[in-house]
């Protein structure tokens, strides 16, 4: 992975949401590599079905999006200022840290926290989140779900390197890429490519705020619905 | 209390190549292995269909299967009666002699081919037909039919071609795509989305899409077309029309190239109008139009292609043949950006040498493996019509004293599997004996007398080999990652062990030792110098190193029917005068075609009969005139016969599969099961209204058997054709735009009631759950319960947690119906009411 030497790597991704197919490769990659217990996510891959028109003949159509989410790594963070403990922390490289000690487990960053990126693991009995494998950052390889993807869809590296993948993706689009949920002004390193255009502007409200992402968003019948989180069924 | 998570190491894990089996794209990887354990797997770029680390979910998912709480690491032997459910740990060597004194008995009495091997995705073929050829039966039985048998048939009718077709994808310039939903399923669908998300968005490329359902490649598809069940081929008829009315058409290929000429092409399409298929499919005739013309004057960097979508119905061999042809009449065929294929895609004996001595394949045949019912099916490779044996097994047109399964599930993905599969399964007197190698404590476990537990694909060898879409031959090592844990055993080495107990006849074909050593047998002609100039021993430790070998030696086979004879195939050859067909007799001095008379010139043409390009097939008039009815050998519409007429109160039952799924093998896997493990009815948003149904709402659905069309008209008999009701099951409904409207889905893959706490929905400790469910003793071949496992309490799908549960086997509700000709079960056409409750 290229870095620039002078002031070290500041990590950054663009997703590029014309490409994704949905395949999930990104968030079992993810849950694999960092162990991420059952119903609990550091990504995700929301699925969306809405009306749409068919251009080539002006018929009403359906159309299928995906929007595949992650910790945003913000530059004006929520979770770091809402941790009563301090142990939320950004890195030289501008990765958001828990620290594992000092956590006590008040899931104020959770509440703080636009994207539902954070959770209590049930293992470790500690908030967690995506660090952008930063264990494989050191190994010089990407993060896992960077890697694994079949069509594409992140660019990731050094956004001080004009160079790197990210930095590349950023010069070729720079009109077309934007945060999720920009209201926030979080300031995330995370960029996204086709939000208001293959995916709805409307789709960020499936993702949480203030709580963690509903294991539930993946059921078929929440597709078509602009929601976060969902009632549990009664048992059938 | 906490406990710290440990990171993966990269810098000390151990790197080694293998390739993947968690579905039968078998993509090259690369593992990482740490203390034992395989803590990552990525893909493997030097496999030329990957060319980068990435993989499907299905890849991601590969190292949970080999800790899997539930799985089996002991032999376990029935007590109880069969499907009881109750066992008792044995060892290797009882089981061993077990099966290998059956083995005897029936080699004895002078009927081996009562000893028949059921496989799936087994990837061992060169090794399971030793073992069967040693004993001397020939009845080997796979799933091709319930997979697909038309594609292929429908390539070889049409090219000569034995394997799927290698689209040029990453060239193509328009894909005309008739039921395939590569994003998420499609043999190699991997490897074709891959680069057709490369066509689209860095080369602009069009995709457009015909299904019934909104697949993900529908939903973002350029465009989406959903036509009436089954008339894709009318469909893609009236395309023909259009291009050869426009004459957008390649004139100097279907010259050359095309049997029949154009002007019979020309006259035959004459009736197949756009407004006739727009009548037929429910596809406006403009947009028929439309399409046709925009593809074809894309020429020649396009391609139709198909899938099951357009082939798994009772007319679905003409519908593939028909998709094909487009692609000829606009040139595109092994074209660069066209529909291409490559050659010699097989793991050929003479290139991947086997241990010697080599049984001879056996001499007799029997209904079972080649059903006489469907000539097409053993024609040009063994296909075979898996979905009859076990009601061919009831009907006693075949005696079975020893059946061994591996690798299938056919109580879940058999059609009747809940019916027909189970009553032959449970019945001693058709099924004497029954042994299957498992991983987990599946359906077709709870079956046995005997479980045989088996390495997983990332515990075990093999040579492995698919079609290319770098048209280039190329060839992959699957090697154990880490040894198996407990006593579980691969099933090779199991054959290989029963071989060697077996008489001396028999015997004397294993002596080569373990599958270690026949897989460095098959690698024996390959190379030891690698391309980086690295040296190694031999061609298997070359394979050990890189995981795959390519073959780049010869150049792309584009139009590599162009390809001139050379001066050695023509000497002795001689000329059609009437046909231009260029023969010479082979090695048993028996005339053969070896290629065509193009321009004057002696070229290879296609491996079909003609050695052209064959629209009209007169080999098909020639196997249905055996079955008793006329074909014009061109590929016809004909509409099934259980659709006319349809009434308003019945719609057409649809199945499909999930991007995170395999019909049979991955609903174990908790990360794949986490995300998709219901599967509620797909029922369009007009028809749910005319019901008075709302998402959530439980709805009584009941299937009926095909039925036939008039008595006088024998193209029209479909299997047990008398349309009656098969069964009822109540499921939830999913209300949506995305389906037909006289069209309802349900996925496969799901609603299995065995195989652990991850495919049955349950949470709990994994003994407990074991022990009350079907088979409550499986748990005695458990290994040692994990440290971590976040099934105890993480099942969130569980219903008595509020979840969804793990959906239904839809496949218990289908009935076994193969096409004619072919036998590919007829997947799509089974027709079903609804009754909401």
């Amino acid at each position: 992975m290229t870095t620039s030497t002078s002031a070290g790597p500041k990590w950054g991704m663009a997703i590029d949401l014309e490409r994704c197919i949905g395949c999930h490769a990104c968030s079992v990659a993810c849950k694999v590599e960092n162990s991420v217990s059952l119903g609990h996510f550091r990504t995700k891959v929301y699925y969306y079905d809405f009306a749409s028109i068919n251009p080539y003949n002006q018929q009403p159509t359906t159309k299928r999006a995906f929007l595949p989410t992650l910790c945003m790594q913000c530059e004006d963070a929520p979770c770091l200022d809402a941790c009563p403990n301090d142990a939320i922390a950004r890195g030289s490289d501008g990765i958001i840290h828990i620290d594992d000690s000092a956590c006590d487990r008040s899931r104020d960053c959770i509440k703080a926290c636009p994207y539902g990126a954070i959770h209590i693991d049930p293992v470790a009995e500690v908030a967690d989140k995506c660090d952008f494998c930063s264990h494989r950052l050191a190994a010089d390889m990407e993060p896992a779900c960077v890697e694994v993807c079949p069509a594409d869809v992140f660019a990731f590296g050094d956004l001080n390197d004009p160079a790197s993948p990210v930095s590349r993706f950023h010069a070729k689009h720079r009109q077309q890429v934007a945060p999720l949920k920009p209201e926030e002004k979080t300031k995330p390193l995370v960029q996204y490519r086709g939000l208001g255009g293959v995916v709805p502007r409307a789709m960020a409200h499936k993702v949480p705020k203030g709580r963690s992402h509903d294991p539930f968003s993946y059921e078929i019948d929440t597709w078509d619905q602009l929601k976060s989180q969902f009632p549990r069924p009664k048992g059938a | 209390g906490a406990q710290r998570k440990v990171k993966n190491d990269y810098r000390s894990a151990q790197r080694i190549t293998s390739v993947c089996l968690n579905c039968s794209t078998v993509c090259g990887i690369e593992a990482f292995v740490q203390d034992g354990k395989v803590i990552k797997i990525r893909g493997n770029p030097l496999d030329p269909n990957m060319g980068s680390y990435m993989t499907c979910a299905k890849g991601q998912s590969g190292p949970t299967i080999n800790d899997y709480p539930e799985r089996l690491l002991y032999p376990l032997k029935r007590v109880g009666a069969r499907g009881a459910g109750l066992w008792k740990r044995i060892s290797w060597d009882e089981a061993y002699a077990e099966v290998a004194q059956r083995i005897k008995t029936s080699i004895d009495s002078g009927h081996p081919e009562r000893v028949a091997l059921h496989q799936g995705r087994s990837r061992i073929d060169a090794e399971i037909n030793r073992f069967l050829s040693a004993i001397g039966t020939p009845v080997q039985l796979n799933h091709r039919a319930l997979c697909s048998a038309n594609k292929r048939a429908a390539n070889y009718v049409s090219l000569g071609e034995t394997d799927w077709e290698s689209i040029d994808a990453e060239r193509c310039k328009y894909f005309l795509n008739f039921g395939s939903n590569f994003y998420e399923a499609h043999q190699g669908g991997l490897h074709l989305v891959s680069r057709v998300v490369k066509a689209r968005f860095d080369h602009g490329a069009k995709l457009v899409t015909f299904d019934v359902r909104l697949s993900n490649t529908a939903g973002r598809s350029d465009e989406w077309h959903q036509p009436f069940p089954g008339t894709d081929g009318a469909v893609a008829l009236a395309m023909a029309h259009v291009i050869v009315r426009e004459n957008e058409i390649d004139h100097d290929f279907i010259d050359k190239f095309v049997q029949p000429g154009l002007e019979t092409i020309r006259g035959w399409l004459a009736p197949c109008t756009p407004a006739w298929a727009a009548k037929l499919s429910g596809i406006a005739a403009q947009d028929i139009e439309r399409l046709a013309l925009e593809f074809a004057r894309k020429r020649p960097a396009v391609a139709a292609f198909t899938n099951r979508g357009a082939g798994a119905h009772y007319n679905g061999f003409n519908a593939e043949r028909a998709v094909v042809m487009l692609n000829a009449l606009v040139g595109s065929i092994a074209r660069p950006g066209g529909y291409c294929y490559g050659l010699e895609e097989k793991l050929s004996a003479s290139r991947y040498p086997q241990p010697q001595p080599v049984p001879p394949a056996p001499k007799i045949r029997t209904d079972l493996e080649d059903p006489p019912e469907w000539p097409l099916a053993n024609r040009w490779q063994k296909m075979k019509v898996g979905q009859i044996v076990y009601d061919y097994l009831r009907q006693g047109r075949a005696k079975l004293d020893v059946y061994l399964s591996y690798t299938i599930a056919s109580p879940m993905t058999w059609p009747e599997g809940r019916s027909t599969t189970v009553e032959v399964l449970m019945d001693e007197q058709l099924i004497p004996f029954h042994a299957c190698s498992d991983i987990v404590y599946s359906e077709m476990a709870h079956y046995a007398d005997l479980i045989l537990p088996d390495a997983t694909y990332l515990e075990r060898w093999g040579m492995d080999i698919r079609n290319n879409m770098e048209l280039t031959h190329f060839v992959t090592l699957r090697q154990p990652l880490v040894p198996p844990p407990g006593e579980a055993r691969s099933f090779a080495d199991v054959l290989f062990d029963i071989g060697r107990r077996l008489g001396p006849e028999q015997a004397k074909y294993f002596q080569f030792g373990s599958h270690e050593d026949f897989v460095r047998i098959q690698c024996s002609k390959l190379p030891a110098t690698g391309p980086d100039g690295k040296q190694f021993k031999d061609g298997f430790e070359y394979m050990k190193h890189y995981g795959v070998y390519v073959d780049t030696s010869q150049p792309k086979p584009y139009e590599v029917f162009q390809k001139p004879l050379s001066g050695k195939q023509l000497d002795g050859s001689r000329v059609d005068a009437a046909s231009g067909v260029v023969y010479r007799p082979n090695d048993k001095g028996k005339d053969s075609a070896i290629g065509l008379m193009a321009g004057g010139a002696a070229v290879r043409g296609f491996a079909t009969p003609s050695r052209k390009f064959e629209v009209h097939a007169p080999e098909v008039t020639l196997v249905a005139k055996t079955r008793g009815f006329d074909d014009d050998g061109m590929p016809t519409f004909v509409q099934i016969p259980s659709h006319r007429k349809l009434p308003a109160d019945r719609y057409i039952l649809s199945t499909f599969k999930w991007n995170v799924h395999t019909q049979g093998r991955t609903a174990s896997q908790k990360y794949l099961t986490e995300i998709v493990h219901d599967n509620p009815m797909w029922i369009n948003v007009a028809t749910a209204k005319k019901l008075g149904l709302k998402s959530g709402d439980m709805v009584e659905l009941t299937t009926y058997r095909p039925q036939s069309g008039p008595a006088d008209q024998p193209s029209l008999q479909a299997y047990r054709g008398n349309g009656e009701k098969i069964g009822s099951a109540r499921m939830r409904v999913f209300v949506t735009r995305g389906i037909h409207p006289r069209v309802v889905a349900v996925s496969n893959s799901l609603g299995w009631i065995s195989g652990g706490r991850a495919a049955e929905g349950r949470s709990g400790r994994r003994v407990e759950v074991a022990a009350h469910g079907i088979g409550p003793e499986a748990a005695k071949a458990f290994g040692p319960a994990p440290a971590l496992d976040d099934l105890n309490a993480g099942v969130w799908w569980d219903k008595k947690n509020g979840g969804r549960g793990n959906g239904v086997n839809i496949n218990a509700l289908l009935p076994i119906n193969p096409q004619p000709l072919v036998g590919m079960q007829s997947w799509f056409d089974t027709v079903c009411s609804l009754r909401k409750v």
